[in-house]
């Protein structure tokens, strides 16, 4: 298939990029630190290293699709190297398909190393496999692509550092969703409160993503947030994908 | 016999600027391609040769005007199929060996893996890169990923080769390699659309040739039809002569190391000339008779303008 | 390397204690988490546990309320705050009230740690000496999955010490009855013992006081309690002893020790 071409491609070209192995390289430091960190705690030492962990795994993963996703097409316009791919009889959404397939896979390759780390520096803690913390890392994945739908959709019509700007922007106030909810009822009527309510309503709820807090304190989480998180997770990525391959598709490339 | 591209009417506009000003680049261009020949496309810099191309190859969205290819709306598929590209000042992803990235490129036409290996390799010993096929491409030199871009836009082997600025930069060996190729490409029944300003390699090369000034067409044919063949003067190179003795005969023209140019535009002057050498006992060097030249007409219509 | 030995043994004039200014306030930190609330949770703690073993800040315990109340607000389920938080107002600041406090939040918010309640039941026991409110926390506790048994009989001994006589026997009764080891049963049988020789005695007491109001001076022993007839029998102990009484003092005493037994 034509996609898998480009997305193996792309892929090769994304795990050369030495800005995945520098932040692979602190999120390792930091939950490595955290051993040491969990030291100086009175109580449940791997409470600290599962949040110090998770919250890296989440952050360091969601800079690495942002700084990917926003040069995935960006560079191939700017250098050019686009226009032989697109002469060749390939729709341009395929080429567009294929570049976040692409990151998709390199952000999963990166997320099971992180992973690895994590769950080592946990089994040597408690000569535990702790299952259920794979939940969590999976959830963060489903927001690491939607994330890099994000950067894709800026990068094709923006520059890298906008594009960074936006997509970081975007993830910080996903993350923040349900505090606008409660600010929304406080404000007063007036352009804080509509756009207070316009983010709310455009910008996802990453939140929904976040299980870390059940999973660190073991708590049972309700099955259909699993169901309601995966397929909202899925919709809006397509939403955003579609809006990306719009775009990219009434783009003159001079 | 069947126009493999045809243009009609095409325009197109760009926005420009901070604030966008609409600036008109193509104001109509039409235009005709016939099977197996080789076209020509000259312009002056900033004429629209390069814009005319992106727009049949669905690179830019035209305005207004229609273009075909093989009958076929140029966006289409079949179309694309059928078409191979290399762009003025080609890149490509740098860390990818030549056979990695013709075979990248291959995936995209859907080809055969035995079909595949066969035309690589013969690509690469037709554009002469057979001994760098595992070198990466970021360790190319301008000739070599010039010659990279001239493999992948085969790989298909397509009816329409399209190539923007093809002899630019390359050195005189590079220009005459490149022609012969293109040449033996028409031979195999290929039709070639090229661009460029290099115009002595056009007139070597070309059945039919097109001229665009800002953004419209101002000249269209063979090289036959656009060229007279009357002689325009004839170059006379000789010695033996002071300058006074051959005042009147024509305009001369330089004067080095003991012989003259001479610039003999009358016919009759150059009889008056070839009877006093062999009087006075000088010497000619050389007698060219000179017709017009792609370069005179294009020089001509460009100052037209 | 001379230059940076220098420098550091000249000892910079530290502000002990300025970090406190870092830490923000109140309710709407949890909106500015970016979810990492548990992490941030964890961080504040660990800054906590850190401030709070530094004895040069005199004015350390000024915010402890605000500060563990953060941390309950960022992570309500990290238990350890909780308790460390209490131990420190208890202990080390000496607000008993502020450390019931942590532990009834740390209750509300994680139901089934029984621990939080026998603490505070603790506490309330051996800091504050209310045997009343130890009870009740006690029967928190008690009712909590997985409470050890031997809250039971806290429970039942704060009853005791609350002087709650009846209900003090009633309950060593059934603990009696329900204990599984014979172990239990002694402690139980002592427990009783003790019940019972202070209702005992508390009978007796009475009895003496009607006794000298009357007669005007202390009885000789203890039968003329009953020849005077304000006893109706003679009380033995658990094991059928008689009870000591001193007829200079008019103290009446148990005859063994119940641990002794």
């Amino acid at each position: 298939m034509k996609i898998k071409a480009i997305a193996l491609n792309t892929f090769k070209e994304a795990i050369r990029d030495r800005i995945l192995y520098l932040l692979l390289f602190f999120a390792a430091v930091c939950i490595i630190f955290s051993r040491i960190l969990a030291l100086l705690t009175v109580g449940d030492r791997v409470k600290i290293i599962k949040d110090v962990g998770l919250t890296s795994l989440s952050l360091f993963g969601a800079l690495m699709a942002i700084l990917m996703g926003v040069g995935l097409v960006y560079k191939e316009i700017d250098k050019k190297t686009l226009y032989t791919l697109l002469v060749k009889p390939i729709h341009r959404y395929q080429f567009l398909l294929g570049k976040y397939f692409g990151l998709v896979l390199t952000l999963f390759i990166m997320l099971s190393l992180m992973s690895l780390i994590f769950l080592a520096v946990i089994f040597f803690h408690t000569f535990r496999v702790e299952w259920q913390i794979l939940l969590a890392i999976l959830y963060i994945f489903l927001e690491l692509c939607l994330i890099t739908s994000v950067a894709l959709l800026f990068s094709c019509f923006s520059t890298p550092i906008l594009s960074s700007l936006f997509s970081l922007s975007f993830y910080l106030i996903g993350h923040v969703s349900w505090g606008l909810e409660t600010l929304i009822k406080k404000l007063r009527p007036g352009t804080g409160k509509t756009l207070a309510q316009l983010l709310y309503h455009f910008v996802p709820d990453l939140e929904n993503f976040n299980f870390k807090m059940e999973i660190v304190h073991k708590l049972p989480i309700p099955p259909k947030i699993f169901l309601f998180s995966t397929l909202y997770g899925i919709f809006y990525t397509l939403f955003v994908l579609t809006l990306a391959v719009l775009i990219f598709r009434k783009r003159d490339f001079i | 016999m069947a126009d493999v591209l045809r243009i009609e009417d095409l325009h197109k506009s760009f926005k420009l600027g901070f604030i966008p000003k609409k600036k008109k680049i193509l104001k109509g261009i039409s235009l005709s391609v016939e099977q197996g020949e080789i076209f020509g496309y000259l312009g002056p810099n900033g004429a629209g040769k390069t814009t005319t191309i992106k727009c049949i190859l669905g690179l830019i969205h035209h305005e207004k005007g229609k273009i075909e290819i093989f009958g076929h709306p140029h966006l289409s598929l079949q179309a694309k199929e059928k078409i191979g590209f290399l762009p003025e000042n080609p890149y490509f992803y740098d860390y990818l060996t030549a056979s990695e990235f013709l075979h990248f490129y291959s995936q995209l036409f859907l080809m055969e893996k035995k079909e595949k290996e066969e035309k690589i390799k013969d690509l690469l010993e037709l554009v002469g890169l057979e001994k760098a096929g595992d070198l990466q491409l970021r360790k190319f030199s301008r000739g070599m990923l010039q010659r990279v871009g001239l493999a992948q836009s085969l790989l298909n082997d397509p009816s329409l080769v399209l190539l923007d600025e093809p002899l630019g930069g390359l050195d005189p060996l590079g220009r005459k390699e490149l022609r012969d190729i293109i040449v033996r490409l028409k031979e195999e029944g290929k039709t070639i659309f090229l661009s460029s300003h290099i115009l002595q390699d056009i007139e070597m090369i070309c059945d039919r040739v097109a001229i665009i000034v800002s953004g419209e067409i101002i000249s269209q044919g063979t090289l036959h039809e656009l060229i007279s063949e009357k002689i325009l003067f004839t170059e006379v190179i000789l010695s033996g002569f002071e300058e006074k003795e051959l005042e009147g005969l024509g305009e001369s023209f330089s004067v080095k190391g003991g012989k003259t140019l001479l610039r003999v535009l009358k016919e009759e002057n150059l009889e008056k000339i070839l009877k006093l050498v062999k009087s006075k006992r000088g010497k000619i060097h050389a007698l060219t008779p000179r017709t017009e030249t792609l370069e005179d007409l294009f020089v001509e219509v460009v100052k037209q303008r | 390397m001379a230059l940076k030995l220098e420098t550091d043994t000249i000892s910079r004039k530290k502000i002990h204690g300025s970090s406190i200014i870092y830490v923000p306030s109140g309710k709407y930190l949890k909106y500015a988490t970016f979810g990492c609330s548990s992490l941030l949770a964890d961080l504040v703690y660990l800054w906590a546990i850190q401030y709070y073993s530094d004895e040069s800040i005199t004015d350390r315990f000024q915010h402890l309320d605000h500060i563990f109340s953060i941390i309950s607000e960022l992570d309500p389920r990290y238990s350890d705050p909780y308790d460390v938080g209490a131990l420190i107002a208890a202990y080390e600041a000496g607000d008993l009230g502020l450390s019931l406090k942590i532990l009834d939040k740390g209750l509300e918010n994680i139901p089934d740690q029984w621990f939080f309640p026998y603490t505070a039941g603790h506490y309330a026991q051996f800091i504050k000496k209310d045997p009343a409110l130890a009870q009740e926390y006690y029967k928190k506790a008690m009712a909590i999955k997985g409470a050890p048994d031997v809250i039971r009989r806290l429970y039942a001994d704060a009853i005791f010490k609350a002087m709650d006589y009846e209900r003090a026997l009633q309950t060593w009764l059934e603990i009696f009855e329900t204990a599984k080891e014979d172990r239990i049963k002694k402690i139980a049988s002592n427990h009783i013992y003790q019940v019972k020789a202070a209702m005992d005695i508390q009978n007796i007491k009475q009895a003496i006081e009607k006794f000298k109001k009357r007669f005007g001076h202390l009885p000789m022993d203890l039968s003329q309690l009953l020849k005077a007839g304000f006893l109706n029998t003679l009380p033995k102990d658990l094991d059928g002893k008689d009870y000591l009484y001193d007829s200079q003092t008019g103290e009446v005493k148990m005859p063994t020790i119940p641990w002794k037994r």
